[in-house]
Formats: structure tokens, sequence, C-alpha cells
């Protein structure tokens, strides 16, 4: 078919990621070189070389996966890498294991063995709902796994696909999303799949533009094709025009902005990127962040036997800092307990663990020592790079505590300096996601560097609303009035105090609230990496006059209702 | 011996959990094996993760774990801990 300026294709799909992209359709078909032909006759076969074959094939499959599991966590993150862990356990079923071995003995070859052991578990899966039939994918995987290995079958490496590439399969296993590169990648679409697959949440992490779900109409999508992907709504167009190509360019989701961007007014707002792994600074700077507004410690201390030491905290902290030269790292002290389990701290099952010891409670009690281990490591990084290094202490509730905090920093800046240590002592700050700190907003504030709002704990506590309660999903609303007022609240006592006030809940991320937060007077807005390109692009276009009277009218708002229709008249004008 | 638990990760006996489970099983020289404590099904080797995926076990869900052999109480303490230990959460918690 001639490409028809007029008479694009489209299709639509789930978009999982708010980015859009454009470039040149591959196919990708791993199964295809892995159909077998009928195997040689039982007495042809070696039986004892066949089952040599196997276990050569089960090891080579098992240090395959360890690999995978690890690029995985270090680029996505521990819940996705675990995914390998039941590949993995998968591999060494007896049930499969003896099933490959016994086909052998019956003189089929390895491969077809493999094959034939798979048929009836993966059968039985699929024919299960949900969850379920997930666990069928996961079979497949490993069994094309083993049968490429046997076959010696050539492994098309998408981590070296051609720049600009839209990749288009049936299905993408966990294997095949572990090597997705999002240099390369400029998208990818599936036959399957929905938002919660891997290959959805791949995309999210890796923030590569993708659709999932379009059904078998795909496939009038031929390879070498050019092709735009819309993540964000979902549709995917092939030979799009020169316009919609521009479009797609000039949409705000691609559009990274890597300098610091004022209001048309000329006020300017820091626009950083919570993170909680190294591996999600490079996503960071590739969006455009100014700085790190959250950096999580939490994951340095999760899945392992013992906490992580002084010297392991340093080099990680000193490589947020490395990535962010001139720019603002804000690490967050430790915080857990209650829903967050750590093996080898000593947490006793509480009733309500978010109203429990957590967060700085747990520091300033059972964890001191590991409190204090991570301040020294925070210190000794501060004076270890030129960018701007600041602390800040989660579930504040009362200025003894934070006192308390802020003098254990003053201990451990003590010590270091009489061990004749390199230290600097960091912008110390504290969060406020407690109603209590929203109330005494005003005496932290004198007593800090900064504050940074942690909606999604300020909004849990103030409406009293779990949220991970479907329930009371409903309460769980950063835009109900109380919430705003206590957003007022702190960013009032920045303004009476030198401390600059940032946001590093989910609402800093949505686009749409922009204009609001900034009317509030908020210094800083954190968020997922992703998000960051659209609030630039806000920012830029707003009037500093405008949005603080849009913020007036939202903090007098009596609901929700009213705050958003404000919200919204104000956006479409 | 045997215990019965309830299995307390918010996805059941999945993927991750489920490899957690099942790897530790491995370790043991008990037999171990594992079956819904309503008593409807026979029980299934632990050690194995198609067996216990296919049970298709939910949150809440109560499990009965038989061990045999030397480490059998050890086997069924550390089993239970794992069925006992909501999974680690990685949302953004701010």
């Amino acid at each position: 078919m001639a490409a028809n300026e007029l008479d694009s294709r489209s299709y639509e799909g789930t978009g999982v990621t708010p980015l859009s992209g454009v470039g040149t359709a591959v196919w990708y078909d791993p199964t295809a070189d892995l159909e077998l032909g009928e195997p040689p006759a039982a007495d042809a076969v070696d039986s004892d070389a066949e089952r040599d074959r196997f276990r050569t094939a089960r090891e080579r499959a098992q240090v395959e996966l360890e690999r995978e599991r690890e690029r995985t966590a270090e680029r996505v993150g521990e819940e996705e890498a675990a995914v390998f862990d039941a590949h993995r356990q998968f591999l060494d079923d007896p049930q499969i294991t003896d099933g490959v071995e016994s086909a052998v003995e019956g003189g089929l070859p390895a491969e077809h063995a493999v094959e034939s052991a798979f048929e009836d578990p993966i059968a039985q899966f699929e024919g299960m709902d949900g969850r379920m039939a997930e666990r069928a994918d996961d079979l497949r995987d490993v069994r094309d796994r083993l049968l490429r290995l046997l076959t010696d079958a050539e492994r098309v490496d998408l981590s070296s696909l051609s720049a600009g590439s839209i990749l288009l399969a049936e299905r993408l296993t966990p294997s095949d999303t572990a090597q997705l590169d999002s240099e390369r990648v400029a998208g990818f679409v599936t036959v399957e799949g929905g938002r919660t697959s891997h290959a959805a949440i791949f995309a999210r992490s890796l923030g590569i533009p993708a659709v999932v779900g379009i059904g078998d109409a795909l496939e009038s999508i031929d390879d070498g094709e050019s092709v735009l992907v819309d993540g964000e709504a979902g549709s995917v167009i092939a030979d799009p025009t020169a316009e919609r190509r521009e479009r797609a360019a000039d949409g705000r989701d691609v559009d990274v902005r890597e300098e610091r961007v004022s209001t048309a007014d000329g006020v300017p707002i820091e626009v950083a990127a919570n993170v909680g792994t190294v591996a999600e600074l490079e996503g960071a700077i590739d969006q455009g962040a100014d700085g790190i507004g959250l950096f999580r410690t939490e994951f340095l201390f999760l899945d392992r036997e013992a906490p992580p030491d002084e010297v392991e905290q340093f080099e990680v902290y000193r490589e947020a800092l490395a990535a962010f030269p001139e720019g603002r790292v804000v690490v967050r002290t430790l915080d857990v307990g209650g829903d967050k389990p750590i093996p080898y701290l000593d947490a006793p099952e509480a009733d309500n663990p978010f109203l429990g010891q957590r967060g700085i409670r747990r520091s300033l009690g059972p964890d001191a020592d590991l409190f204090e281990t991570q301040l020294r490591a925070l210190l000794r990084a501060a004076a270890a790079e030129p960018g701007t290094l600041s602390v800040m202490f989660p579930m504040v509730a009362t200025v003894p505590e934070l006192e308390a905090a802020l003098d254990t920093v003053e201990d451990v800046a003590a010590a270091l300096e009489s061990a004749g240590a390199d230290y600097a002592v960091p912008e110390l700050g504290v969060m406020i996601e407690t109603p209590s700190a929203a109330f005494i907003a005003e005496a932290l504030a004198e007593r800090v560097d900064f504050m940074s709002i942690g909606t999604n704990d300020l909004t849990q506590y103030v409406m009293a609303a779990d949220r991970e309660n479907e329930r009371v999903a409903d309460l769980h609303d950063p835009c109900e009035p109380a919430v705003l007022r206590a957003i007022e609240r702190a960013v009032e006592a920045g303004n009476a105090t030198d401390a600059w006030v940032g946001m590093c809940g989910e609402m800093a991320g949505d686009s749409d609230l922009t204009k609001l937060l900034v009317g509030l007077g908020l210094d800083e807005l954190s968020m997922s990496a992703v998000t960051i390109p659209d609030v630039k692009a806000e920012i830029t276009d707003l009037d500093g006059a405008t949005a603080e009277s849009l913020a007036n009218r939202a903090t007098d708002a009596t609901t929700r209702t009213t705050v958003s229709d404000r919200v919204h008249t104000t956006t479409d004008q | 011996m045997e215990r019965t638990v309830t299995v307390v990760p918010e996805d059941g006996l999945h993927a991750r959990p489920a490899a957690k489970f099942v790897e530790a099983a491995g370790e043991f020289d008990a037999t171990i094996a594992v079956a819904p404590a309503d008593g409807n099904d026979d029980p299934v080797n632990a050690a194995s993760m198609l067996a216990v995926t296919s049970l298709g076990v939910a949150s809440g869900d109560d499990l009965r774990i038989v061990a045999e052999g030397a480490d059998a109480e050890a086997a069924l303490e550390e089993l239970e801990a794992i069925l006992s230990t909501p999974e680690t959460e990685s949302e953004p918690e701010t």
C-alpha cells in the first residue's frame, strides 16, 4: 500500500505510559525459530546424551535467569526482578524435571522432551483465570528459554535493536522486557496484555512509550513501516501523516527541558524527581529533573539479611549527588515500620501500623544505631561531591522529635570532626505528612532549612482514610479542602521563615494541579521522572497572579467538587 | 507433624511469594506437603513450584503444612514465617 498522507491507519489499545514516540516497526517473534520438527525414531536417540544435554541447558538457563534477575533489580526494582525467582523455581520443578527425563528415557531428543513435559502444566494454567493464566506465560517463557538453549536458536537481542525502533510483538515476556533499552526502543506495542502486565510495568519504570492489548489488528502493520505510539491516548498510528508526526514531536510529553524553569512572569520553580534506587537516577536526568526531591532510602535496607554499612551507604549517596553536580539531592532518612517489615529489624506487629512506630519514631528509638550510621554516611557524602545534599526526617509529629533528630546530626558531626573525617553538614529538613506537623509548621520551619510535603501520607492522616483500603479510596484525595489547607499552612510557615517548601507526594506530579500548587507558593515539586516534562511545560505556561488567585479560591472551597471545578475552569481559560 | 497457617501476603501464593515458599521448602531434608486447610484437596509437594502455584491459594486462606523428617520442626517454623510475612511494598511512600 502506498503511503497515503490522508489515510493513516490507527489502532486502539491500552496506553501504559504518558509518553509518545515515533519510529520504525520491528516485529519480534521469538518463538518462530523454536518450532520443532518431527522427532527422530526412538532407537536413533542416545538417551544418556540427551539427558546430559537437558541438564546442561537447565544449568545454563539458571545462570541466565540469575543474570536477568540482577539486571532487572538494578534497572526496574526488586519487585519486578522477583518474577525471575519464580522462573528459577519452575525450571527446578521436580514434576517438570522428571517429565523431561522420563520422556528422554522413552526415546525423545531433549528439546522434544522439554516441549512435551511443559505441555500439560501450561494447558492446566491456561484454563484458569486472572493471576493463574499469568503462570502459563511464565511457564512458556521458561520452556522457550530451554528450547532456545537446546536448539542453539539465535536469541534476538532486544538490547541491540537499532535506535528508533518500535517493537511490535504478540506479547512480551519478562525475559524480553528485561532486555529493553529506552535509549534504543522508541516504543512498543503488543497484541495482548493489560496495564498491569510485566511489559507495562517495565515500560513505566524505564520511560518507554507503550500501548498494549491492541488485538490481532496489529498484524496489519508491516516491518519497516513508520509507527506512532501514543502511550497517553492508548493509540497507535501506522504511516502517520507528516502533520501527525509533528504534533507528536511537539507534544508536551516528548519535550524534555533540561534547563530550570520559571512561570511566565518569572517565578522559578524547582522540578525534581522521586527515586528509590541509584538505577533510577539516569531516568531522572533524561526527563530533565533539576535534582532529586525525594530519595527513598528504604530500598537500601529491604530484601537483605543485614543493614547496609556506612561505606555502602556513603557510595550510594555519593553517586546520587554526583548525578546532579549543580542540583540538590534530598535524601529521606530510613522510613520503615508497620507496613514495611525488615527481617533484621525488630518490629513487633501493630494493630494500626500507620499510626505506630514508623519513620523518625523508629530512628529515635529502636533503630538509633542505624540512624547514626546513615547520618554518618550522609555527612561524609555531603563533603565528597559538589552538589547540594539535603536530609529530611519522615513522620515528625512534635518539635522535640525534630530537635532530637537535629541533635543526633550534631553529635554525628562532632564525632566525625574529632575523628578527623571529611564531612559537611547538609541542609536539614522535615517532612510534613502528619496533621500535627502541619499545625505546628511554624515551629518546625524555624528549626530547619526546608520542609517537604508528603501528600500521600498527609492525605491519609488528614482524612483518616487508609490509602490501601478501597472502601474509603474516595476520601483519599489531596484536593480535599482540608488537605489543601494543611498544605497552605505549611507553605505560609515556610514563607514566614527562610525555609523553602517543596512537595514530594503524587499530587506534585499531576500536571492538572501544577497551577494550583504553584499558586499555593511551593518552591519545589518532586515527582516520578516521567511526569517531569509535563509539569515543566505547565509551569512555563502559567502566570503567577492567576495561579495565586486560583489557589485562594481553591482553599476557600468547602468541597472537593468545588475545588475541582475551580481548578478546571481556570485551566481551560 | 503439621500446622495450619493463614496466608498473609496480599498476592497469596502466586509467583513471588510462592517462589520464596518453594525455595525454602526445597532446602530442608524433611518431606513437606501442603494443602488448603478446608480438606478438599490432597496435599501436594511443597518443593514443587507447579504444585504450589496450582493450589491457587489466596491471601487469607488457611494452608495446612505437613512435614516428616529430621528437620521437620525447623521447616514448619520457617515456612510459617514466610506465609505470615506481608510482602514488602514498593509503592511510593510519602
